[in-house]
């Protein structure tokens, strides 16, 4: 039996590669979304994640910029 | 537990009864109302309630109905309306052109004690502003400023006089039951209420009128406030010596706050010590303008002098010292700092060691009778058993009427710390000195009412156009983490995490090429890390010295004499002991690895070591270079962007550094793989108690800490045979210990 699965080949650097990883692992954007980790700076996700993801990383961001007026 | 609801109690009526109001008077909690009128984007619109005048162009500032005043500083009368806004109002932010000041009550009662009176104030600001003045300000203005610095408390000959300029003023005195029977009525003429005041009358003369051309009234304006003084009537009437303090009380509840000046040429109470500048001390025109602030009119005005930290702030000191000429004590935060304020001292006066005078816990010095104490502030105020001579200084101490009391680096200590220095200590004459007055805190603010007015605030930028500063160029290099540093980081907790960014083998390679460079164009290097752990694991690989908290007084002098005169020694590495007062004028080069959280205090006094003006300034390149690293990725972004507002407020830029050069050519430490993971190792090995920033050793070493501490050192001194005093610290229940097993806390017990 065959399973397709539509994947997304994302490009990013090192350490966002590790942020991936880790939200796989833990499951935070509810199940494991990483098909084959390629190397240092490639990964093929699942593409029904894409969205979630992006909403992930834009709060990673977040938490780490300063916003003087709040 | 009790602690934490006593702490709520505090917060919740902190804004009435912080210093049960008989420091701070009401009106000093005025504030402005929020502006209403806000478009969907937050930005305020202003159009319908300002008007422009026809000849805008000529006129330098705007003025908005929230207190904000807005200065063109390309604009030619710029530099007089600078002096005029910096008198009146707090500057807020300090770029390249356009200048944002912001209108408080503190400010305007600062200026109001310089001499400034409320019409003045409105009909300056009416023909600076661009446009018609809001209705606000002028309320706010008349509010803060109507009853504030109308009397003044002035000791002349050792007998106590009220002075007012007002006639109004003199009547609501003399209407008052309780301040009437403090007053020592000479020969009042006239019966009941009907009293003639003409007799106080010191001086009269006819008031000025207003000049109707521009330029001539901007030259004007520039004249010393002084000189608008003397041209008023002056009343001034003695009171009851015994009274004084009843009689500020009153005042303050009558919303007439004293201001207490210092007439100190008449003052026979205090024998003069007969100091004097030496020669070489030549004051910069802004020490003298600050100067000029404070001896306005011959007499000594309490208040806080700024100026950023490396422009001469020990001599604005002592230069006090010697006009005032009376008895003076000089208060730091750190028995180094101790040590310099003597050293300057002798280098700018003629005072010598026999009237200098050191109370610390290391000098051998004998207080009693000196005539210039140096001591510090934790030293006056420690609640502790002291030995038997220090108890005896200290009861000298407080059977003193001093001259002058000098505060340095008042920013650092909290209110009610002052307030006990105040009850211990009687000064006629408090001047503070700090860098950076951070000023959204109230605490800090507040000081203003304890101590005195700001009487002024130099700008930075111009400070460094003029060569007074270094030319710093600020960069914020970007270490990018290295994946398996950054999976850790991930995964672990909060204080784990912040090792592990500080030590992210990227960080420590361009710390290291950085030094390089540095050291191959004959540069001195000072290298900041808050971390101890990472102070000595980076220290030790490059073969530097270190400082930090346990380093014995004796090691630290060797470690900077090594650096300021050995060509070999051209890189330390500190932990924040060094922030304050720390003086290494040779220094042109900072990095900072690692800080205290978002403090942007600690960036400000940190830029502060290598701002001292270079010799080799040619005025055009940066002579200095205050580096930062951050992690990428990490909450340290974070923090430096927090920490970097007080500078850019003062106008300095940061470069950003994403990727330096050439990096994996250069031969430096962790390039390879394994060693990577054997730093990961350590890191993750190393205790919890590692990630934590060191704790600020208090004038009393603490001997018992939750880490362990190697240092080496003579036997004599690891026995004990040290100078110093016993002193008992409590230890601090660490989590580790509560984690441990019943039966071993027993047996620990």
């Amino acid at each position: 039996m065959v399973k397709v699965v539509k994947g997304t080949l994302v490009e990013c650097d090192s350490t966002m590669k590790q942020f991936l990883l880790y939200l796989d692992e833990k499951g935070e954007v509810g199940g494991k979304f990483v098909l084959e980790d390629l190397d240092e700076t490639h990964l093929l996700i699942e593409s029904d994640f894409v969205e979630r993801l992006k909403e992930k990383i834009d709060d990673l961001m977040d938490k780490h910029t300063y916003a003087p007026d709040k | 537990m009790i602690a934490s609801i006593e702490n709520l109690k505090f917060k919740m009526d902190d804004h009435d009864d912080k210093f049960g109001n008989d420091l701070v008077p009401k009106s000093a909690r005025n504030h402005f109302t929020e502006y209403k009128n806000e478009d969907e984007f937050g930005a305020k619109d202003f159009s319908k309630d300002l008007e422009l005048k026809n000849d805008h162009q000529n006129r330098p500032i705007w003025i908005t109905p929230d207190g904000h005043i807005f200065l063109e500083s390309f604009s030619p009368v710029y530099k007089h309306a600078q002096d005029f806004l910096i008198t009146i109002s707090e500057p807020v932010c300090r770029p390249e052109f356009i200048h944002e000041y912001k209108l408080t009550s503190y400010s305007l009662y600062a200026a109001v004690s310089v001499g400034l009176q409320t019409a003045d104030i409105i009909e300056y600001l009416k023909r600076l502003s661009k446009t018609s003045i809001p209705e606000s300000v002028v309320k706010f203005i008349k509010d803060s400023t109507l009853t504030y610095g109308k009397v003044k408390l002035v000791l002349k000959e050792n007998r106590y006089f009220v002075e007012t300029r007002h006639e109004d003023v003199v009547k609501i005195i003399f209407s008052d039951p309780v301040i009437k029977n403090i007053i020592i009525h000479q020969d009042v003429h006239g019966e009941g209420n009907q009293i003639n005041f003409d007799q106080f009358l010191v001086k009269e003369t006819g008031r000025e009128t207003n000049a109707n051309d521009m330029f001539e009234f901007y030259d004007k304006m520039d004249q010393d406030e002084v000189a608008i003084n003397s041209k008023q009537k002056v009343y001034s009437f003695e009171i009851k010596k015994e009274e004084i303090e009843n009689l500020q009380k009153r005042c303050q509840e009558i919303d007439y706050p004293l201001l207490a000046e210092y007439d100190f040429k008449n003052d026979p109470n205090i024998p003069n010590i007969d100091i004097a500048l030496r020669p070489n001390a030549t004051l910069r025109p802004y020490q003298e303008k600050a100067l000029r602030k404070m001896f306005g009119n011959g007499r000594a005005r309490s208040g806080i002098i700024v100026l950023p930290c490396g422009a001469g702030k020990t001599l604005v000191g002592v230069t006090t010292a010697c006009t005032v000429n009376k008895r003076a004590l000089v208060l730091c935060n750190s028995s180094v700092s101790v040590e310099q304020w003597k050293q300057q001292f002798r280098t700018w006066s003629t005072a010598d060691d026999n009237i200098i005078c050191r109370f610390t816990h290391e000098a051998k010095d004998k207080p009693i009778g000196s005539k210039i104490l140096i001591t510090t502030y934790s030293m006056i105020t420690i609640t502790t058993k002291r030995s038997y001579e220090a108890e005896k200084v200290m009861d000298w101490l407080k059977g003193q009427e001093w001259g002058l009391m000098l505060l340095d680096e008042v920013h650092t200590i909290p209110a009610k710390m002052f307030r006990r220095v105040l009850t211990i200590v009687s000064a006629q004459c408090k001047l503070g000195l700090t860098a950076t007055l951070v000023r959204e805190d109230d605490k800090i603010t507040d000081l203003n009412f304890l101590i005195g007015p700001k009487l002024y605030e130099a700008n930075w930028m111009e400070l460094q156009n003029k060569g007074f500063l270094a030319k710093v160029q600020c960069c914020e290099v970007w270490c990018p983490m290295t994946p398996q540093f950054y999976r850790e980081y991930l995964i672990n907790r909060s204080r784990k995490k912040s090792l592990l960014f500080i030590m992210n083998p990227n960080k420590f390679r361009i710390c290291q090429y950085l030094i390089k460079l540095h050291e191959s164009r004959n540069d001195k290097i000072i290298v900041f890390s808050d971390n101890v752990f990472a102070l000595i694991h980076y220290a030790i690989k490059l073969g530097c010295p270190y400082i930090y908290g346990p380093t014995s007084q004796n090691e630290r002098l060797q470690i900077l004499q090594n650096f300021q005169h050995n060509p070999k020694v051209n890189c330390i590495f500190v932990s924040k002991v060094a922030d304050t007062s720390f003086d290494l004028p040779d220094a042109n080069v900072l990095i900072q690895i690692s800080s205290h959280g978002g403090s942007r205090r600690q960036e400000a006094q940190r830029l502060g070591r290598i701002l001292r003006a270079k010799k080799d300034s040619n005025g055009e390149d940066f002579n200095a270079f205050f580096y930062t690293l951050v992690s990428n990725d990490t909450m340290e972004m974070y923090y430096s962007a927090k920490r970097q507002r007080f500078l850019i407020n003062q106008g300095y830029s940061y470069k950003v550094i994403n990727r330096l050069g050439n990096l994996e050519n250069e031969n430096l430490f962790y390039s390879k793989k394994e060693e990577q993971q054997d730093l990961l190792q350590k890191v993750l090995a190393a205790s919890e108690t590692a990630a934590d920033e060191e704790d600020m050793p208090s004038n009393v070493k603490s001997t018992a800490g939750s880490q362990i501490f190697r240092s080496q050192a003579t036997l004599s001194s690891l026995s004990g045979g040290d100078e110093g005093m016993y002193a008992e610290v409590r230890r601090s229940q660490s989590s580790k210990e509560k984690n441990r097993h019943p039966l071993f806390k027993k047996f620990l017990r």
